[in-house]
């Protein structure tokens, strides 16, 4: 069955999104799937039951008469002709989001680095040590740091035609995705949760350490870094990845009938435009963390930045929901 | 050419599809595919519908008013169905076509030799 139901959304994949193309496809498919279902019944082998369904299923010049579609029939082929659109693999697919979970950790990490970096003055200087090895280690961090992010834009560039071409994927590619996004979710939600808290509680331990004197204070400031880096790796990591899902799901054109396969994904964004501020959130806060750092040149204070960043993000990601669609669930 | 058996010419046959189906639903309201199944074995498995041409046929004469449709839930399995059932104008218009083929047969079949 999911080879007919797969033939049928390829047939209708560039048809106009409409309620009466949506109403024929849910029609034929109900036809199809009744006629599959009886040669199955008298004994065909599964192969042969959907050879002998498609076979005998037609062809959409018919149905675009019925539907007073000949035009746009005419205007897709043209179009299609002209300014065709690349075809995603699954395969591919599966590539670019498996590069999309290391470029997701990369980031994190690298973000994590310039936050940890400060804790090396810090370190070298309250254990009075010479604080140019203190420094020099920091900014060992930051250029390791820089050297992942440098890396990471290089081995993207295979991957920048996603963004750049004309694309689109298919049914099952997009029901595969889908998928993917789909148990990701507890496991993004656990992350932002936990990268908040460890963001929020960052001041405890200056609490827990506030007898014990200077050591103390040594401790609870390393601990704060500590927290931070952690919190806002695990913040980027889970939201950069969820991100990839979506650039995936919303290649199709949302005008035919394929746009719609991102639909049944969990929550998106209200508008058009509040979708495209959270997509260029985490590089907009990279460039401004770098650019202010090298600008003041004050790395002691920068970072904070990224706490900061990430409480807003998760602020602005939940005000900005689709309410409705959350209401739908309910 | 003798022993092979004829093909229904599509062109010919297109005009009729609504007769065979307002045929069908003149003796009971029915859904997509039990009318495709009907035409084929009153057929006698001589004529294989499309689904596309079924589902042309259905909005085509749905939108003229000939028949009706409404949204079903089928005992058995649960699987939510389209049914349609014919109307007073599809009568009508079943009557007009049956009048239609006679004339039609009567003055072609002038014209046929027996093979």
């Amino acid at each position: 069955m999911e080879t007919i139901r797969n033939y049928l959304e390829a047939m209708f994949a560039n048809m106009p999104r409409t309620a009466e193309v949506e109403k024929a496809k849910r029609e034929l498919l109900q036809m199809m799937e009744d006629k599959y279902n009886e040669l199955l019944a008298e004994g065909k082998s599964e192969n042969e039951a959907v050879g002998t369904v498609i076979s005998e299923f037609g062809n959409l010049e018919d149905l675009a008469e019925a539907l007073g579609l000949e035009d746009e029939l005419a205007k897709e082929h043209e179009l299609t002709e002209r300014e065709p659109r690349r075809m995603l693999i699954l395969d591919e697919v599966k590539d670019y989001l498996q590069f999309c979970g290391a470029r997701a950790a990369g980031v994190a990490l690298s973000v994590a680095l310039f936050i940890l970096s400060v804790t090396g003055p810090i370190l070298f200087s309250s254990l009075h040590l010479p604080e140019g090895i203190g420094v020099v280690l920091m900014f060992i961090l930051i250029i390791m740091g820089v050297c992942f992010l440098v890396l990471l834009g290089i081995r993207g560039n295979r991957w920048s035609y996603i963004r750049k071409e004309l694309c689109a994927i298919d049914y099952a590619t997009a029901n595969y995705v889908r998928q993917e996004k789909q148990r990701y979710q507890s496991s993004f939600a656990l992350q932002l949760i936990l990268g908040i808290i460890l963001c929020a509680s960052c001041w405890l331990p200056f609490l827990l350490f506030e007898k014990v004197g200077a050591a103390g204070e040594l401790v609870a400031t390393l601990q704060l870094f500590l927290m931070v880096a952690a919190g806002v790796f695990l913040i980027i990591h889970s939201s950069m990845i969820k991100g990839s899902f979506d650039v995936i799901l919303k290649l199709n054109d949302v005008e035919t009938i394929s746009g719609s396969y991102r639909e049944g994904a969990v929550p998106e964004y209200a508008s058009p435009a509040a979708e495209r501020l959270m997509s260029v959130y985490w590089v907009t806060v990279r460039d401004i963390y770098l650019i202010l750092s090298f600008v003041t040149f004050s790395w002691g204070t920068t970072w904070v930045i990224w706490p900061l960043a990430g409480i807003i993000y998760a602020i602005l990601s939940s005000a900005m929901k689709d309410k409705e669609g959350s209401h739908e669930h309910e | 050419m003798s022993d092979m058996p004829a093909a229904i010419s599509s062109d010919v046959i297109r005009g009729y599809n609504d007769t065979m189906i307002l045929y069908i639903l003149k003796q009971a309201p029915s859904y997509g595919y039990e009318i495709s199944k009907k035409i084929r074995s009153i057929s006698d498995e001589k004529y294989v519908i499309k689904e596309t041409t079924l589902y042309s046929a259905f909005s085509r004469m749905e939108k003229n008013g000939y028949i009706e449709s409404w949204e079903e839930t089928a005992e058995g399995s649960g699987k939510k169905r389209t049914y349609y059932r014919i109307s007073e104008e599809g009568r009508r218009y079943y009557k007009e076509k049956c009048a239609e083929w006679e004339l039609t047969r009567d003055v072609v079949e002038r014209f046929i030799e027996a093979v």
